[in-house]
């Protein structure tokens, strides 16, 4: 009790230090904040990334700085002025994010998310895409799908992210009157009629895991019709999308067969979402080293990681780039660090960690971690 | 024929003789023996000491003469092969013999014989006789067969009259400090010996400045008394003595020509050092005085090095001096693996910041090491063991 | 001419590349693998240096040529001999890499648990005692685990009897350090090493725990075998 009370009245002060800035809407943030951490309300975070948004090791710090801070930084800003600027009827425009590995690109997107529920998007967001394709614990989930032929289902993943899903949009879903266009036939005894509301169907697939593939197709359709009919404007987020054109998966069909991503359900859904056929809302996007294995990480610049098939599905597209610390930011990060007691000794120490950690946010966390 | 009377008065009985000396008969056999007598008189003598005193030289003595004289004649032959050799040399490469100097004849036969071979011992030479073949000593008895050198005996003379020698000066030292504690006197401070810049004889430079082989433990002995004359107070009266044996270490290269910066395009001062390796690793640095603590290495940033640990490395001289925001590194390695490349990086940038930096910062990096070549290679692999020095199980029996 | 082109045999010194006339030991190969005894050890880390130059030795030693530090350290002010010592010993098959990082998370850690106990605690006074700096953690668990006596089996007309005796410094920081490792390797497969490694050394430093438990059994095996402590000198 007493800590945390002290904790509201460092806060109080915080606006003092340079590091903090109490300004905790993304709508309002502008340039006098950039390298400044702003926290996340322990509920909205929750809310928005509890089965995934944050990379694990950024959960770890949560846990150990018991806050959740971002950072304000520049291709955040520019990204919200942009999709604040963008003209709704037109559309929809692709933004993709590229950087080496570390330099922050989930954590801007995770400050965009924060955004986009603000301002009140209905948000479509894939935490990590080579979760699905790529991680493999003793036994994956697969089946063949049964609307489509030579199709791979993966029914538990898609579940989860229903799941996710729903958690994200909770309010949206309360409250909007959004409901489905056509019926969808499940099975003879089983079908969501036209006119039933959208968290009906949803709840439909997270409890028969065997349709929710399906499911995720039908929504997709959905919530582009939705959009086009200005009903809600959508926010898409996916993480790690070059996963989905790498060649190969780590799946095996039950015959040892590799498969490839063109041939699994959830790939063919999102690459439908991402395509700009529909209006209203904001496709975010973010290339990922480590989404592929490691032979093929020689650059991180979105052409290289893409391949053909995922520049031509892109194409056009913006690119954003998010790079390392600055000077100031990387001061401003040390003395939070600081701050939450993982950083400690004198402070010649911050000249050594700027070389060494180069700049790189990741490699300046882990190179505080024993320190 | 002295040599004769002596062993006659030796071997001829004296007797206590009641005839006098005037007696005719044994006055003139008496007569007889002191004289000196013609050499066919000994001749005819059949006794064996007499036949044997006829080989003046022992056999050890004539087997040395014809050793020494054998050696000699080939130091000469090859003295004379040399110069010729010399002259020759000169004449093909088109220079003076006169003033043809032994540098010049490494060049001329390194020109004239290149040689792949990568060790330089291994490679063809020329050098004048001495230098090629081990010194003998000089005759070390006389044609008695007596010994010059009062330890002969020893079989190491040479080393342990150096033995005597040193204990002879531990004594004198002993004595000279009692005379002035008598006098109630107290050591000059001046006259310290300063042994910092010098090591002791290493047992081969021992072994061929003696001329003899010594063992391990003998060479130890050596250290240990040379180190006894030196921590007594009075060592500096035998200093001469003590310098003979010490070799100079010639470590002050560091504070020697240290290069002056040039000037590039935009006015900045920059220094190469080229040659900058470690293992396998080759490349060169260079640092350009106003600068901001950027870093490049191979055209990128000091991410070209993905581990923690080379990263440290290229920073520890600069984070060293201070000098990390005052100056730009860019550098070009190739070869060998990360820690090859980082420390290779160190010394050339610790090489060049020689420039840069105050005298006293200077040995400052010195007593730290950043400054020593680091000429350590791997090492190879032996035939019938499993590595370098790793050998199969051993068995007792 | 040919003649008088002889190949040097072990009598001549060798030239290095770096032009110091040092005549290597009699050996075939001719590389050098290590520095020959007269090169003094260097001296980087900045408090040593500055007992130097209090102590006007800095110019004497300059004079003396001086081995280059070992690639894993550096003068900055976050290295620690210790922590060096320690990964050493972690490391098996020359895999400096992973012995730094196993090390380095087990740092972690320890100090995530730490603050974790931190913020739990309700008194500045109960605050005030939580050790958060990692290196420290490490330094007490050593010292706790440092054993003061040792035990060299004698034989004494045919029986070997255990005989306590005194331990060197650096005997003592040995067994330390390896008996921490030790206990980290009886650990359970699916917990990693740094996780185990971080609790033992928490426990070490707390004076409880496996470690301190060895070493006090040997504290006591010496207490209890003291009367054949004159065997030592018979």
């Amino acid at each position: 009790m007493l800590s945390r009370n002290l904790r509201q009245f460092c806060r109080r002060y915080s606006q003092s230090t340079t590091f903090r800035t109490s300004q905790t809407s993304p709508s309002q943030h502008n340039e006098n904040q950039i390298g400044m951490f702003y926290t996340i309300d322990a509920n909205l975070g929750k809310q928005l990334f509890t089965t995934g948004g944050l990379p694990k090791s950024f959960m770890k710090q949560t846990k150990t700085f018991t806050e959740t801070a971002v950072m304000v930084r520049r291709p955040a800003l520019d990204l919200m002025e942009c999709i604040k600027a963008s003209d709704m009827n037109k559309p929809v425009v692709r933004y993709v994010l590229y950087g080496e590995k570390g330099a922050g690109k989930s954590i801007t997107m995770a400050h965009l998310l924060h955004f986009a529920h603000e301002q009140g998007y209905l948000i479509v967001h894939v935490p990590w895409v080579s979760e699905w394709l790529r991680r493999l614990p003793r036994h994956k989930e697969m089946s063949n799908s049964q609307t489509r032929e030579g199709f791979v289902d993966l029914p538990l993943d898609a579940a989860s992210w229903l799941l996710h899903f729903k958690t994200q949009n909770q309010l949206i879903l309360k409250q909007g009157d959004m409901k489905l266009s056509k019926t969808y036939e499940w099975s003879k005894r089983e079908s969501s009629e036209a006119g039933s509301p959208l968290a009906a169907m949803i709840e439909h697939g997270i409890n028969r895991v065997k349709y929710a593939c399906d499911v995720v197709d039908a929504l997709v359709q959905e919530i582009k019709i939705l959009s086009n009919n200005k009903q809600c404007k959508t926010f898409v987020a996916i993480d790690g999308f070059n996963s989905f054109f790498y060649p190969l998966t780590r799946l095996n069909t039950p015959t040892k067969k590799k498969v490839k991503p063109e041939e699994v359900t959830l790939t063919t859904s999102f690459l439908e979402l991402t395509k700009n056929d529909w209006n209203n809302g904001a496709i975010l996007i973010t290339v990922d080293e480590l989404a592929v294995p490691e032979d093929h990480q020689e650059s991180f610049l979105p052409k290289y990681l893409l391949y053909k098939k995922g520049f031509e599905h892109l194409d056009p597209f913006v690119p954003i780039e998010v790079g390392r610390y600055t000077e100031k930011e990387f001061l401003s990060c040390a003395s939070y660090y600081r701050d939450r007691l993982w950083l400690r000794g004198p402070p010649e120490i911050e000249t050594e960690l700027k070389f060494t950690s180069t700049l790189n946010p990741f490699k300046f966390m882990e190179q505080c971690a024993p320190l | 024929m002295k040599m004769s009377l002596n062993i006659i008065r030796y071997f001829v009985p004296k007797t206590k003789c009641h005839f006098s000396w005037k007696n005719p008969i044994i006055q003139g056999t008496i007569q007889y023996t002191t004289a000196s007598g013609s050499s066919d008189v000994f001749n005819n003598m059949t006794d064996w000491e007499t036949l044997s005193k006829k080989k003046k030289i022992s056999k050890a003595m004539k087997a040395y003469l014809e050793r020494a004289r054998e050696h000699d004649d080939f130091m000469k032959k090859q003295q004379f092969e040399y110069n010729i050799g010399k002259r020759h040399l000169a004449n093909m490469m088109g220079e003076n013999p006169e003033t043809f100097t032994q540098k010049d004849v490494d060049r001329a036969i390194e020109y004239l014989f290149p040689s792949g071979i990568y060790d330089p011992a291994a490679r063809p030479l020329m050098k004048p006789p001495e230098e090629v073949f081990p010194a003998r000593k000089a005759a070390e008895f006389d044609e008695a067969g007596r010994p010059h050198h009062f330890l002969f005996y020893t079989g190491k003379p040479n080393f342990f009259k150096l033995l005597y020698d040193a204990v002879e000066n531990i004594q004198q030292a002993n004595n000279f400090e009692d005379r002035v504690i008598r006098k109630k006197a107290t050591p000059d401070p001046n006259g310290k010996l300063d042994l910092g810049g010098s090591v002791w004889l290493t047992k081969e430079q021992l072994e061929m400045a003696l001329v003899e082989s010594i063992t391990d433990l003998e060479y130890d002995n050596f250290k240990v008394v040379m180190e006894r004359l030196v921590s007594l107070p009075y060592s500096y009266r035998h200093k001469e003595f003590i310098e003979k044996h010490r070799k100079p270490l010639a470590s002050q290269k560091f504070a020697l020509e240290i290069p002056k910066p040039s000037y590039d395009d935009e006015g900045k001062a920059y220094i190469t050092t080229y040659e900058c390796l470690r293992k396998k690793a080759r490349g060169d640095v260079t640092i350009k005085s106003p600068g901001t603590g950027k870093i490049t290495i191979n055209g990128k940033d000091l991410s070209y090095f993905e581990d923690t640990q080379s990263r440290e490395q290229v920073l520890f001289p600069l984070i060293f001096t201070g000098m990390q925001d005052k100056v730009d590194v860019i550098c070009n390695i190739e070869g060998g693996g990360p820690s090859g490349q980082s420390g290779a990086i160190r010394w050339g940038i610790a090489w060049s910041l020689r420039s840069f930096v105050e005298k006293d910062m200077l040995e400052k990096m010195q007593v730290a090491g950043l400054l020593t070549r680091d000429h350590r290679r791997r090492e190879r692999k032996k035939p019938g063991q499993p590595g370098a020095r790793k050998k199969p199980t051993w068995k007792k029996r | 001419m040919a003649k008088n082109l002889r190949i040097i045999n072990k009598y001549t010194s060798t030239y290095l590349f770096n032009k110091w006339p040092v005549v290597t030991r009699i050996r075939d190969y001719g590389k050098a693998t290590s520095f020959p005894d007269y090169f003094q050890n260097p001296i980087f880390r900045k408090e040593d240096q500055v007992k130097l130059i209090e102590s006007n030795e800095l110019s004497k030693l300059a004079s003396i040529p001086v081995k280059p530090p070992a690639v894993y350290q550096t003068s900055s002010a976050y290295q620690d001999p210790l922590v060096n010592k320690v990964i050493n010993h972690v490391m098996e098959m020359g895999k400096k890499q992973l012995a730094r990082s196993l090390v380095e998370k087990a740092f972690e850690n320890i100090k995530r648990k730490q603050i974790q106990r931190f913020h739990l605690a309700s008194t500045p006074e109960e605050k005030a005692k939580i050790i958060l700096d990692p290196k420290v953690i490490l330094h007490m668990a050593v010292e706790n685990a440092k054993p003061l006596l040792q035990l060299s089996p004698i034989k004494r007309g045919g029986i070997t009897y255990q005989v306590p005796g005194p331990i060197t410094e650096k005997r003592s920081l040995f067994l330390a350090i390896k008996w921490l490792i030790e206990a980290t390797n009886e650990k359970e497969r699916t917990v990693h090493f740094p996780e185990q490694f971080a609790w033992e050394l928490l426990e070490a430093a707390n004076n409880t725990g496996k470690v301190v438990k060895k070493k006090q059994d040997l504290h006591r095996l010496c207490e209890a075998n003291r009367a054949y402590a004159h065997y030592r000198w018979q």
